[in-house]
């Protein structure tokens, strides 16, 4: 055997982790305690592995060292409780041998994100628990994602985990008749997931596991499970779009480069490709939804060659389908600024007044910066410096403050 | 999303926090920490020495002038902070509401500013 890379093994544990975490729970139920063995054995392999070589049957190596860990923790927690009555010992089930065919790991994969996106959990506890139960991330690498400590996103998941026991749910995907809204939060899961990574990866000089990335892996994952859903594609595509863009965003010195300003020649043309193909085929074979629109709408953007090219004409009417299948005064908003591009700043100026009575939008910063920009194009130079001031007050963001304080300065 | 609650004491808090009724008051806050850690909403926090140790150090030509006391005189002082990684700046008021010092002199919610980019413009 050669010696594998370190990316080489983690690449591979991460495929396998929802994979080994499956069949354990379908062995042994236990969902909480089957996850706890599962990143034993994940972070036994990442050491061992490097130094001894990826073994024969990396799967069924994991699934071996998972179960003797979940069995010493029964041990440990059976003698703890000094409890006598026998239980069938997981030992005498188990039996290692060469990898299993996986027939059953797409089941499995789609089985354990609907679980650790399970509605009753808060947004935050079902990033947690999917980066690290289907992701195969360690709690550390999650805690710095998000920048706090280990011991504070130690407690998020176990105590995800608790309400997951606590509620009974089962390790079944969940009835027909479900399983539309339980993708939909899944997809919700995923959604939030890239954008945390994708507004946080802008000047962050920490090492940090890429949020953003990782959300299109799983997207892709879940894309690969659930093909025919024109939704999961479009969302899909929607972030290859917007990543495509990543390289283009921040300026060497680490300020915002805005959409309009960007160097189009950074754009990542093969995950434009990708995501050009994903969206025009789910816009053609299924039912039309918020997250393909958004994706034709981040695809009007991709194809134009320069920021004067844009189509905003085509833009308008996809963010106005956008407000009357998903009525969100985010999309009123971007509106507004296509609007202003169509018909010009007043037109866009009136619209405007219609997102700000939203009290979901109330104290945002985007309003102001928005109001800005119109304002700005309509050459009203100290209404725009002042709804700059405005905006750079309330964002809570170091280069859109930064960004916004140097808009002001040249009004 | 990340905020500090910054404490506010005044003359008295310190004495009661220190004095016989202390006790249940840290008991109280003591529950409120330990609650805060095991829903995993809590980064971290210190509670600030009497502020009589403060100093103030201003550079003026490149001398610092070092003075003993508090910036300004003011009835309200800072006593120490916590920071909490919550879902709702509503949420944030109401951990800081259930902070005794609230009762007694007042608490400070304030959003962290993060490095990241935001989302396009």
């Amino acid at each position: 055997m050669t010696q594998p890379g370190v990316q080489d093994v983690e690449g591979l544990l991460r495929r396998l982790a929802p994979q080994v975490l499956g069949v354990l729970v379908r062995r042994y139920g236990q969902f909480d305690a089957c996850e706890d063995a599962v990143q034993e054995a994940l972070l036994a392999a990442f050491g061992q592995w490097q130094n001894d070589g990826i073994p024969e049957h990396p799967r069924s190596w994991l699934v071996a060292v998972a179960t003797r860990r979940l069995i010493d923790e029964i041990r440990a927690d059976r003698a703890r409780r000094a409890r006598e009555d026998a239980v069938t010992d997981p030992e005498d089930r188990y039996e290692p041998g060469p990898d299993e065919p996986e027939t059953s790991e797409h089941d499995d994969t789609l089985t354990l994100l609907v679980l650790c996106c399970h509605p009753a959990l808060t947004p935050a506890s079902q990033i947690a628990l999917t980066l690290r139960a289907v992701g195969g991330l360690t709690t550390a690498q999650v805690a710095s994602a998000f920048l706090v400590p280990e011991r504070a996103m130690a407690q998020r998941i176990s105590r995800a985990k608790r309400m997951i026991k606590a509620s009974g749910m089962r390790f079944e995907l969940p009835p027909e008749g479900d399983r539309a809204e339980r993708l939909r939060a899944v997809r919700h899961v995923m959604y939030l997931m890239f954008n945390e990574g994708y507004t946080a990866s802008a000047g962050s000089q920490l090492q940090r596991v890429e949020l953003a990335e990782e959300a299109i892996r799983l997207t892709r994952t879940l894309h690969r499970l659930a093909p025919a859903d024109g939704e999961t594609a479009g969302l899909l595509a929607l972030m290859l779009l917007t990543h495509a863009r990543r390289a283009a965003r921040v300026s060497a010195n680490g300020s915002l480069i805005l959409l309009a300003e960007q160097d189009r020649s950074l754009w990542d043309q093969r995950a434009i490709t990708e995501g050009l193909a994903l969206v025009e085929h789910a816009l053609a074979s299924a039912a039309i939804g918020p997250y393909q629109l958004q994706a034709a709408i981040a695809a009007v953007h991709s194809e134009a060659s320069s920021a004067e090219a844009t189509d905003w004409h085509q833009i308008l009417v996809l963010y106005g389908l956008l407000e009357r299948i998903a009525p969100n005064p985010v999309f009123t908003l971007n509106r507004a600024v296509a609007i202003a591009m169509v018909h010009g700043p007043l037109a866009g100026l009136a619209e405007l007044a219609k997102a700000e009575g939203d009290e979901r939008l109330a104290g945002h910063h985007r309003i102001e910066a928005v109001r800005a920009h119109m304002l700005e194009l309509a050459g009203d130079r100290s209404g725009a410096a002042a709804a700059y001031r405005a905006a750079a007050q309330l964002t809570t963001s170091l280069p859109e403050r930064r960004y916004l304080e140097a808009r002001a300065a040249v009004m | 999303m990340k905020y500090m609650l910054l404490i506010y004491d005044n003359a008295d808090t310190r004495e009661l926090f220190f004095g016989p009724e202390g006790k249940a008051l840290g008991e109280e806050i003591e529950a409120l920490m330990a609650e805060l850690a095991a829903s995993g909403e809590l980064v971290g926090g210190e509670a600030l020495a009497d502020p009589a140790q403060t100093r103030s150090i201003r550079v003026r030509n490149d001398v610092p002038v070092v003075t003993d006391g508090p910036l300004a005189e003011a009835k309200e002082h800072f006593g120490g902070y916590l920071i909490v990684d919550c879902d709702s700046a509503e949420r944030a008021t109401e951990i800081a509401a259930r902070w005794p010092n609230a009762r007694f002199a007042a608490m400070e919610v304030r959003p962290i500013m993060s490095s990241g980019g935001g989302q396009d413009l």
